[in-house]
């Protein structure tokens, strides 16, 4: 197991970029190594993030990890006051307890090795209760798993009732163990006789050690490489390494740092509402990890980040999904873009640029209404793409199709720089998101228009009205998670009207449906999500459904009985 | 005498009435609008005859009452059973069957943003236009006569993007019926045709269209407009797809008409969850069988005329106003 563990860090560390050795070079005399060892204790011994999920779900692996963990370690130094001071492997006490029958008692050890036992059963008996009803931890849906993962669950949920049982029969047998064992041995030992207490005792012995071996045997290739490659994990993302948008040997690290615990199941809107169960991100990275990653799969995903909030091993899923788009679907068609050469639709000019984005150009009323509020602010605009322009690059990266993403981005940034603007204002979250991430904009701010109104409001250059009208806010998943933009358009809205906050908010907010990263989705099932995101929405009570995105709005509209606004429209109607 | 209650006073419901009053049963016109006629009423000429709408109205009006048929306007279903029916206010009447023709909505064209529609002036629907038509002003909004007219074609049908997936039959007859009118009103203008298909399914549709080719100079352009935008001298620009030439085109025009599609009522879903009754995928009731009892419902006792099924001419409407009084008279004598 070590050897087959080692040989996969090794592999994966050697061919990391350059780049990224260097990071590691710089981080380790760093405090960042001090700050991992202190997030390894408190993620992979105590699971601090799963205990946020639900108490009862973090106790459970908690007892499992942290519990081991001391047997293991508890038991190597019972296992050294024994043997005296003297080299002792870490598995030395596996089967001390069978070998070293005839040693004198230490009532402290036994005391605290029954009781960590029972610790770990205890969390043992919690896993076996998860399987019958999940519901009980805060888990609707727990994985399917493969039957790789079967047999190591199989194998680790037997390790430790065998050993009561192997601990319990040799107490019975030569006395001792603590106040489980020891108790329990002294029971069989009145009703059952000897020489077949001495045959079970063998048998659960072998049995344990069968388990033992089986799951030891197993790790590296199942679900449980999680323990070892979530440490690595954590120490390499304190150095700064990260996912990037083509496929690293890092991404190794994070695709088997997971425990397929199934926690991303639940959020996933695609099972929430569809009912669609086998594109979520354990299964994703799961059939990636094996090289059976379908495109199909890859493709059915919102690509919302619901799931990555509550992921307790804080794996990147949205950008090791993209990077696997990208392997699968980068083929760029150079003739396509010629057209770009030489173009330039822009109008007017100011050191303020407006782009509007498709989605903005298919719903003229948030442009008109951006129009309005420029007017009354008096601000000299810069017009990208009024007369239409050229996308901004974002739904071509999340199809995968990063090279010709790359296209719109250098056209793109080129006519930014030509116009000499210094603030470059988007009414897209989808356009702002790639502005900020992957353009090489030096001496231009990008904004969105939540961020830009509100400075005209607070600067007093856009004075509104406070009207009578309750809004309620929707939250565009790539303004939201994915450019942590939450108070802005909320302060927005609270400037000009009343806001009430429907019942998934801020980071745990739904998402419309209708994103461009889901390729594989019908309109109606684009609808049916809308439908049940309104529904929601429209339980606040409020009259009018806010949001800042375009194409949330385009997919609300769609499934409201009552209006749906851009943050935009609602300014200009109160502008004094 | 048997008691069969129609809910929906348009085309469908009124034939449907009479041929039961022919039949020997009691029918009663339930309509929720303050009088009977229904979509009908805001028409003003049929394709392909250009017949006056008030004219086929007023005679199908005028034989309801001449016959004494019992009507009852402004009265809303909110549910109802083979055997009874509940109005909004509560009340309940009891019945030996029920009608259903409660017809369609129009497409909302403010959905399709992109088109402009309530946003910039000049853009129409279809609707809008027959309504300029009946009151004899159309005109630009500022009053002036267009020069240049664009209809567009499938707003709202057969466009997945508004999860409206099927066909609305009519629009497309009905989009060459108005350039015609336009072209009567004004003959200098130019006016253009935006479509993917054209379905000329009915007797006299084809010879219509070929007409509006070839005498009114009507140009027909196979693409979908993508978005329009208003221009700085107040016209309209719109983007399309000329598919085949296959290249795209942009154009300034005073007008631009959306032909705006059928779709299915949103009272047909609670009326399906109540009375056990089926839905299609598109939102209209589903008959019993597409072949052998297109004006029977899924459960016993209720039946379906007009429009509620899926959308259809004002022709075909009167026809399954004959069809599903006789298939519930059948239906009320065996009882």
């Amino acid at each position: 197991m070590f050897a087959a563990v080692a040989w996969k860090w090794g592999s994966w560390l050697w061919r990391l970029s350059s780049d990224d050795r260097r990071r590691i070079l710089k981080g380790i005399p760093s405090l960042a190594t001090l700050q991992a060892v202190g997030e390894t204790v408190s993620e992979s011994l105590l699971h601090r993030r799963i205990f946020r999920v639900n108490p009862l779900l973090g106790y459970m692996h908690m007892s499992l990890a942290f519990g081991w963990f001391l047997l293991i370690s508890v038991g190597w130094i019972e296992t050294v006051s024994y043997m005296g001071f003297r080299w002792v492997p870490l598995q030395g006490h596996v089967f001390f307890k069978y070998f070293a029958t005839g040693l004198p008692h230490k009532p402290v050890f036994e005391f605290t090795m029954d009781l960590l036992l029972l610790f770990v059963l205890s969390g043992v008996a919690l896993a076996w209760g998860k399987r019958l009803y999940s519901r009980a931890m805060g888990m609707r849906r727990t994985t399917r798993h493969a039957w790789g993962d079967r047999i190591a669950l199989s194998a680790l949920w037997f390790i430790f009732p065998a050993r009561l049982a192997a601990e319990s029969l040799t107490a019975a047998l030569y006395g001792g163990g603590g106040f489980l064992t020891g108790s329990l041995g002294a029971a069989l030992d009145r009703v059952a006789d000897p020489a077949l207490l001495g045959h079970a005792a063998t048998a659960a012995w072998w049995f344990y050690s069968c388990c033992l071996g089986l799951f030891f045997v197993g790790l590296p290739f199942s679900r449980y490489m999680h323990i070892f490659t979530e440490i690595p994990l954590i120490f390499l993302r304190r150095y700064r390494l990260r996912s990037g948008e083509k496929e690293g040997a890092f991404d190794r690290f994070q695709i088997e740092a997971c425990s397929r615990c199934g926690i991303c199941i639940d959020p996933c809107q695609l099972q929430q509402t569809l009912g669609i169960d086998d594109v979520q991100s354990v299964y994703f990275l799961r059939d990636r990890r094996y090289g059976r990653l379908r495109l199909a799969t890859a493709n059915n995903c919102l690509m919302c980040g619901r799931c990555q909030v509550k992921c307790p091993v804080g794996i990147d899923l949205n950008t090791l999904r993209l990077n696997s788009r990208d392997t699968m679907r980068n083929i760029p068609d150079e003739r396509r873009y010629e057209y770009l050469k030489g173009l330039d639709r822009s109008q007017g000019a100011g050191k303020v640029g407006y782009f509007a984005g498709c989605m903005t150009l298919l719903t003229p009323r948030t442009l008109r209404a951006m129009e309005r509020i420029f007017g009354a602010a008096g601000e000299e605009v810069w017009w990208a793409d009024r007369e239409g322009g050229v996308c901004c690059g974002r739904p071509l990266k999340l199809s995968g199709e990063t090279d010709s993403a790359r296209k719109m981005v250098q056209y793109n940034t080129d006519l930014f720089r030509k116009h000499g603007i210094t603030t470059l204002v988007t009414s897209c979250p989808i356009c702002l998101k790639v502005f900020r991430e992957d353009y090489d904009l030096p001496g231009i701010e990008v904004l969105h228009h939540s961020e830009y109104i509100l400075r005209l409001i607070r600067s007093g250059r856009l004075p509104v009205i406070y009207g009578a009208e309750r809004y309620t806010y929707h939250d565009p998943c790539e303004l939201g998670r994915g450019s942590g933009i939450y108070d802005e358009p909320r302060a927005v809205i609270e400037a000009v009207g009343e806001l009430l906050e429907p019942a998934s908010t801020r980071e745990h907010a739904l998402c419309c449906g209708s994103s461009v990263a889901n390729t594989a989705i019908s309109d109606g099932q684009q609808l049916r999500i809308a439908q049940a995101v309104v529904q929601e929405l429209e339980a606040t009570g409020a009259e009018t459904i806010v949001t800042a995105c375009p194409l949330c709005k385009k997919a609300l509209v769609r499934g409201a009985k009552g209006e749906v606004r851009d943050l935009a429209e609602i300014v200009a109607a109160h502008i004094r | 005498m048997k008691r069969v209650i129609v809910i929906g006073g348009g085309v469908a419901g009124m034939q449907t009435a009479l041929r039961l009053a022919d039949d020997g049963c009691d029918p009663l016109i339930l309509e929720k609008e303050g009088e009977l006629g229904g979509k009908l009423r805001d028409w003003y000429v049929l394709f392909p005859t250009f017949t006056p709408a008030s004219e086929v109205l007023a005679e199908l009006k005028g034989r309801v009452i001449r016959r004494g048929i019992e009507v009852r306007t402004s009265a809303e279903v909110a549910a109802f059973t083979p055997h009874s029916v509940t109005l909004a206010g509560g009340e309940t009447l009891a019945c030996d069957a029920v009608v259903v023709a409660t017809g369609f909505t129009l497409f909302d064209a403010r959905i399709k943003e992109e088109y402009g529609y309530g946003i910039y002036d000049n853009v129409v629907t279809s609707a809008d236009l027959e309504r300029m038509f009946a009151e004899g002003r159309v005109a630009k909004s500022d009053g002036s006569r267009p020069r240049r007219i664009a209809f567009l074609h499938c707003v709202g049908s057969r466009d997945e993007k508004v999860c409206q997936s099927h066909c609305s039959r009519v629009c497309c007859i009905t989009g060459v019926k108005q350039a015609m009118e336009m072209k009567r009103l004004f003959p200098e203008a130019d006016v253009f045709n935006f479509y993917m298909d054209i379905r000329m399914f009915g007797p006299g549709y084809e010879e219509m269209y070929r007409e509006a080719q070839q005498r009114c100079n009507i140009h027909f352009v196979r693409g979908r407009i993508s978005e329009a935008s208003p221009t700085i001298d107040g016209r309209i620009q719109i983007k399309a797809e000329d598919t085949l030439t296959g290249r795209p085109l942009k154009m300034s025009v005073d007008m631009l008409v959306l032909l705006v599609g059928m779709r299915a009522n949103d009272s047909n879903a609670r009326f399906a969850a109540q009375s056990g009754v089926e839905r299609s995928p598109s939102g209209f009731l589903a008959p019993k069988s597409l072949f052998l009892d297109g004006v029977r419902s899924t459960a016993e006792g209720i039946f379906y005329a007009g429009t509620v099924t899926a959308p259809k001419s004002v022709g075909e409407c009167v026809c399954e106003g004959y069809a599903a009084a006789d298939a519930a008279a059948e239906y009320v004598k065996e009882r």
